[in-house]
């Protein structure tokens, strides 16, 4: 894979993720999917968590497989994986703490 | 592309006569004379300078407009304006900043800068690039006409619907924005795909993207952006327009549609909008702030490393501007968390530059004291932001004069202030003249009093209740004071501004003569002529400059022609084509000349659109037909009859000209303008899951027609086009040529049938009308594949095919397998509501 693509692989992680999560919480509003309970929350909420959690697994993963050291054509992959990362947790991060619909 | 940072070197040529290696480069690369001469010029220096020209003369009139509406603001009941000439003011104030001057400005500084920064000779497209600024100035006319005609919009720069669609805006006002923005954007996407093509394919041998100068990063980082920012945007004008043309409804929530797909298409275009404008100027001081220092920047990897976090995180920050419309509380928490995350990597950024300034030893030139202007505002700008990321406070503030204050923060600060630091660091490249002592520091202390008068006031007129765009508040006392300091310092500011034009033309007429590289620069743009030359260098740099090397050490060894490709012996337009990782040489590229090709097809362009505006839609293929006719007659002029043998550049490499590559910057090209039309296609499929999901009024009440006929029609198209797949990657020749020809026709036809048979009237329901639209995606992608496979099998027929010259049955892949993918997902859209009901 090219040098920038692998530069673009944490940022892009985050759209998917990002997208990914938004469609599923409209999606999930307009279908009643909150209404459907598994203890011990609904189904709506434990599928975004589970998108979220994909995402920050997929960051984690380039942080850790991305090559350390060697000057800026290592360092910026690596510096993408982390954006990635940061990321995803940050700005999905309301999954845990805010009502779905 | 391989990994980067191998960075190599080649050995020079031997010096000749500078004066004789300019004339020939003039020869060859010099605009033709006269009126004549201008029409058909191609050369990026003379098209940047009429790009950022043309720009500054927009902003002039947005600025004129501007002072209108603090004229009539400026006392609580004024009579300045009435309220149909206010609403138009106001909207075309804001249209005519946004898309008449700012993406223009940025676009001609790139233009302009870009080859002359990466040390080529043009940029990869030069016809483009004349194309891209025929359409600004035709479309910027007709926007303009209309004003003084009163019939400009008048509907606010973001043109919200229902307020813009055809029962609350009768008339041609929105149309005349929906048809002259989109008219103006086909020159934003010009120049995003040739910018993209330049940076990453004409930087000279060596310059690897991690050696590449910061202005190239931020320039490319703004380019891709504008390839995926803009087609929502027009894919919502062209919507909207065909709702209020052919009263197909997408918007209109009786009939299926939701005015909120406009607000999300508009905002997946206008939030990057923002970034959009800014890269550009972030890369201008990068580039300004080291020299004005006397030191390298620091953290050019960490600002690399923001730019990349922008240009993602700035397309998911489009909802904070729809806050108040009804969406749920965990949409608002992660739209609110990533508007507040974008202020990290432009922290990122402001403290490099900080830090580079602590490092070096800054001198208070005129661009360093608007640099500092910028520092200023810009942070304010910033800070506002991210009190209207917070929810609780956007709720209070939205739509209130404190957003108008931010967004003036965030531009001006954002863009304007580095832009004048642009011109005046610039400018002795420009003209060859220093400039006159005084007028430019006046100019600058004057904007700045009058920027901060009128705007940091505004926000208080915002957080004590004056909502956007009222014409009179004769029950509000409380904002007569405020309104009228506002009003008071936008007129200082309009003297600063014409202070600072002044300034300009006074430097470029009067101005001392300079010497070459007058600050020390640090960039290859230094390493030239000034003025500079259509041809910019007499020879290509050999490696890039290494880090704080002053450009004017490499100047009289490239004119005397000891870099790569002197002159122009073969008296054609070349310049070297590199890989997109590494900067090894690939090809030689050998450029079109002067051509009136670009005014002739932005003229049949224009002259779609005023068939729109006119209604006169029956005349409108007519022009469309044109278009097809120029486009044919833009690809012959591209192919040859016969080999050319390989090109020198150096003592020991020669490089196949262009026709012998198959990684043509045409191929680069096409890639960009697919991923662009793919964002379209993309927003088009959103749009369809959007009304689908969340908009009342569905389902339609109409079931579909077609059944099983329909699928087998829409499964034999989809196999049609997978047949021309695979044509194109048969042996190079007639028969492939026919069969790809043949089966893109017989898919076309299929399609036509399957339109005719299956769907229903468009106007019905929103369901219905998405449907012709997808279906009508689909059939003009076959038509374009057909007219692929139609020119392939000419050059054919012409004996113009070879397999020593692959490059258009290359392009012609690309094009033949996006249309197959494209349409085997229409398909399956069209099955799967087949089957959903």
């Amino acid at each position: 894979m090219s040098w920038l693509m692998k530069s673009l692989l944490g940022p892009g992680v985050w759209g998917v993720c990002f997208s990914a999560v938004y469609g599923l919480h409209g999606l999930g509003c307009a279908r009643g999917w909150s209404d459907l309970t598994i203890a011990p929350s609904s189904v709506h909420h434990f599928a975004m968590l589970g998108t979220w959690l994909a995402g920050i697994g997929a960051c984690a993963l380039l942080v850790i497989v991305l090559p350390r050291g060697g000057g800026m054509q290592n360092q910026l992959p690596r510096a993408g994986a982390w954006i990635g990362l940061g990321a995803v947790v940050f700005t999905l991060f309301p999954i845990l703490v805010a009502s779905s619909c | 592309m391989t990994a980067p940072d191998k960075g190599f070197t080649l050995s020079p040529n031997p010096p000749q006569h500078a004066l004789h290696l300019h004339r020939e480069l003039n020869r060859v690369w010099a605009n033709d004379r006269g009126w004549w001469g201008q029409i058909t010029a191609v050369n990026h220096t003379t098209l940047g300078l009429r790009f950022m020209a043309t720009a500054l003369v927009f902003f002039a009139i947005g600025g004129v407009l501007a002072m209108m509406l603090r004229a009539q603001l400026a006392t609580p009941a004024g009579v300045f304006l009435d309220t149909e000439l206010y609403n138009q003011i106001f909207t075309m104030h804001g249209s005519i900043m946004m898309f008449l001057f700012a993406i223009p400005m940025l676009e001609g500084l790139g233009i302009w800068l870009l080859p002359k920064i990466l040390g080529t000779r043009d940029m990869a497209f030069p016809r483009l690039t004349a194309l891209g600024y025929w359409c600004y100035l035709f479309g910027g006319l007709i926007m303009l006409t209309a004003l003084l005609f009163g019939v400009a919009p008048r509907d606010g720069w973001f043109m919200y619907t229902p307020l813009s669609g055809a029962t609350h805006s009768p008339g041609i006002n929105a149309d005349i924005w929906l048809l002259g923005v989109t008219f103006v954007e086909i020159s934003a996407l010009a120049a995003a795909i040739e910018i993209t093509v330049t940076i990453l394919r004409q930087r000279p041998p060596g310059m690897t993207l991690t050696r590449m100068p910061l202005f190239a990063w931020y320039m490319l980082g703004t380019s891709v952006m504008m390839l995926v920012g803009f087609p929502p945007l027009i894919l919502g004008s062209v919507l909207l327009e065909v709702e209020r043309a052919f009263n197909w409804p997408f918007f209109e929530v009786a009939r299926g549609g939701d005015p909120l797909l406009w607000q999300h298409l508009f905002w997946l275009f206008g939030h990057p909008e923002v970034y959009i404008i800014f890269l550009p100027a972030a890369g201008a001081i990068s580039t300004i702030i080291p020299v004005m220092c006397r030191t390298q920047i620091v953290g050019y990897g960490a600002i690399v490393a923001a730019i990349l976090a922008l240009v993602f995180l700035s397309f998911g920050l489009w909802v904070h501007h729809m806050f108040t419309v009804g969406i749920p509380h965990m949409a608002l928490a992660f739209f609110s968390a990533a508007s507040a995350l974008v202020a990290v990597p432009t922290a990122v950024q402001i403290f490099a530059w900080i830090g580079t300034m602590w490092r070096g030893q800054p001198q208070m030139h005129l661009p360093m004291l608007h640099i500092m202007g910028f520092f200023l505002t810009f942070v304010m700008g910033g800070l506002t932001g991210v009190m209207l990321a917070i929810v609780p406070f956007n709720w209070q503030a939205h739509d209130t004069a404190f957003v108008t204050a931010h967004l003036h923060y965030v531009l001006i600060g954002g863009f304007v202030f580095p832009m004048m630091a642009a011109a005046s660091y610039w400018m002795p490249l420009i003209s060859g003249r220093g400039r006159i002592k005084g007028l430019g520091e006046a100019a600058f202390w004057v904007i700045l009093l009058g920027f901060h008068g009128t705007f940091f006031v505004m926000h208080l007129t915002g957080l004590v209740g004056m909502p956007r765009r009222i014409d009179t508040y004769p029950d509000n006392p409380e904002w007569i004071w405020l309104n009228l300091t506002s009003s008071i310092f936008s007129f200082v500011l309009t003297i600063g501004f014409a202070l600072f034009a002044i300034d300009m033309v006074l430097q470029a007429l009067l101005g001392p003569r300079t010497p070459r590289d007058p600050w020390k620069g640090q960039t290859l743009d230094w390493a030239m002529m000034r003025p500079t030359p259509s041809y910019t260098f007499a020879s290509l740099s050999t490696r890039p400059l290494t880090p704080g090397q002053p450009a004017g050490e490499v100047a009289l060894r490239l004119a005397r022609g000891e870099g790569l490709l002197p002159g122009a012996p073969r008296g054609r337009r070349e310049f070297l084509v590199t890989e997109i990782g590494t900067g090894r040489p690939d090809h030689v590229a050998i450029l079109p000349g002067n051509t009136a090709l670009p005014l002739a097809m932005s003229a049949m362009i224009g002259g779609f659109v005023l068939l729109m505006l006119a209604g006169l839609y029956i005349l409108t293929p007519l022009a469309l037909a044109g278009v097809g006719v120029l486009i044919w007659r833009w690809g012959r002029s591209l192919t040859t009859p016969h080999d050319h043998p390989p090109v020198s550049i150096a003592p020991e490499l020669s490089l196949p000209v262009h026709h012998h590559s198959r990684a043509t910057l045409v191929q680069s090209g096409i890639v960009c303008l697919l991923v662009a039309n793919g964002t379209l296609f993309a927003s088009l499929l959103f749009g369809l899951g959007f009304l689908t999901v969340v908009a009342p009024n569905w389902p339609a009440p109409l079931p579909l027609r077609g059944g099983m006929t329909e699928a087998i029609l829409t499964v034999a198209a989809v196999g049609a086009l997978a047949l021309g797949s695979l044509a194109v990657r048969l042996r190079i020749g007639v028969v492939p040529a026919i069969t790809g020809l043949a089966v893109n026709l017989l898919a076309l036809a299929l399609v036509a049938t399957l339109a005719a048979m299956a769907l229903h009237d468009p106007t019905n329901h929103a369901r219905d009308a998405l449907r012709a639209v997808l279906t009508g995606y689909a059939g003009l992608h076959v038509l374009m594949s057909a007219g692929f496979a139609g020119f392939v099998w000419q050059m054919a027929l012409r004996g113009e095919l070879s397999p020593n010259r692959p490059g258009v049955v290359a392009n012609w892949r690309l094009v033949q397998d996006y249309t197959t993918v494209t349409a085997a997902i229409v398909a399956l859209v069209v099955i799967w509501q087949g089957i959903a009901g």
